[in-house]
């Protein structure tokens, strides 16, 4: 089985090393990423990651903005997309779901629930 | 061997034999249940302390990489945004030969609703009296000032034991109940931290002005 690629965007450098240190220590997924979305998108296009986790509020182009265009895209539109963001409020979350993303997680990111939800969408 | 018994029985450790049964009491399954859930609870004591060093490895990398040319305060903000979860800051410094506070840079916060703090009353005073952080959680009700509705805590910035500010944490994220125990841990390392970081962009601040 190949290993799995993720594309992690999040223009917070606090929290992409946060999230490398996590996935290195414990799985053996491919860690690539973007700092904003449309990085990601482009990305996104040119890598054909197994799954995107992405902050919402980035400059250049939103994860919100980013997730509508990936799925709009017939290349990118299977490619699972979890948002993971300060917003937890209901309005944001809403919001989240309607650009069309798989899944919805708030930070501070915890990282049992983080990868328990990884596995579930890309195995071991 | 001391203590084996005749040979028959297999050993006492795992449960209860039962004479003429030829099979353990259901003791002997309720006691495995319970090694397990002893062996879980110590498993989770270590992921946990293990997910706490990892974000104070990162916090640290940031801290560090922002010594580079980057911003201090946005490292902290970064790092209590992602790792702890507020967005909702302000750093306060502190004269210790003056005694009085000035606002050195916020986040997320009305300018209007810091200007009480800098008389450095109730939790702030406390935090800089004592040389200790200061919880809301942790403070009698009654010694709270009406301005630290919002407030959650007071970390002093301390370098070489000198008080150089104090990082006023007001709201957390609406899906926070609380500081928890790894959150208390990294204010603890950015009380040291953040302090050294501080004070070592100031002094290249110094040595680049004319």
């Amino acid at each position: 089985m190949s290993t799995k690629k993720i594309l992690l965007v999040d223009d917070s450098c606090t929290a992409r090393l946060v999230n490398r240190m996590i996935f290195s220590q414990k799985t053996n997924y491919v860690l690539i990423s973007a700092v904003d979305g449309k990085e990601a998108v482009e990305r996104a296009k040119r890598e054909m990651p197994d799954l995107i986790l992405m902050d919402i509020v980035m400059p250049r182009m939103t994860g919100l903005e980013a997730c509508r265009a990936l799925k709009k895209d017939k290349e990118t539109e299977k490619i699972p997309v979890i948002l993971l963001t300060t917003r937890g409020e209901e309005q944001f979350v809403q919001e989240g779901y309607a650009s069309g993303c798989s899944d919805y997680l708030t930070k501070p990111v915890n990282d049992v629930e983080l990868l328990d939800l990884l596995r579930a969408y890309l195995g071991e | 061997m001391i203590g084996a018994g005749n040979g028959d029985r297999p050993p006492a450790k795992a449960g209860c034999w039962i004479a003429g049964e030829g099979n353990f009491s259901a003791s002997s399954g309720t006691e495995e249940v319970r090694l397990r859930v002893q062996q879980l609870s110590l498993r989770e004591q270590m992921e946990r302390n293990h997910f706490l060093l990892v974000r104070l490895n990162a916090a640290s990398a940031r801290l560090i990489h922002s010594l580079d040319g980057g911003d201090v305060f946005d490292a902290i903000a970064e790092t209590i945004a992602n790792l702890i979860g507020s967005e909702e800051i302000a750093v306060f410094d502190y004269s210790a030969a003056k005694q009085n506070f000035s606002l050195a840079w916020s986040w997320g916060v009305e300018a209007d609703a810091l200007q009480p703090f800098l008389c450095g009353a109730g939790m702030f005073g406390r935090a800089v009296e004592q040389g200790t952080s200061q919880f809301k959680e942790r403070q009698p009700k009654a010694l709270l000032l009406p301005f630290e509705k919002k407030l959650t805590a007071c970390v002093v910035l301390k370098s070489s034991r000198e008080i150089v500010g104090v990082i006023a944490l007001f709201g957390l994220l609406p899906q926070k109940n609380g500081l928890e125990w790894a959150d208390y841990e990294l204010l603890k390392f950015l009380e040291t931290y953040a302090a050294v970081a501080i004070q070592f962009q100031r002094l290249q601040a110094r040595q680049v002005a004319p």
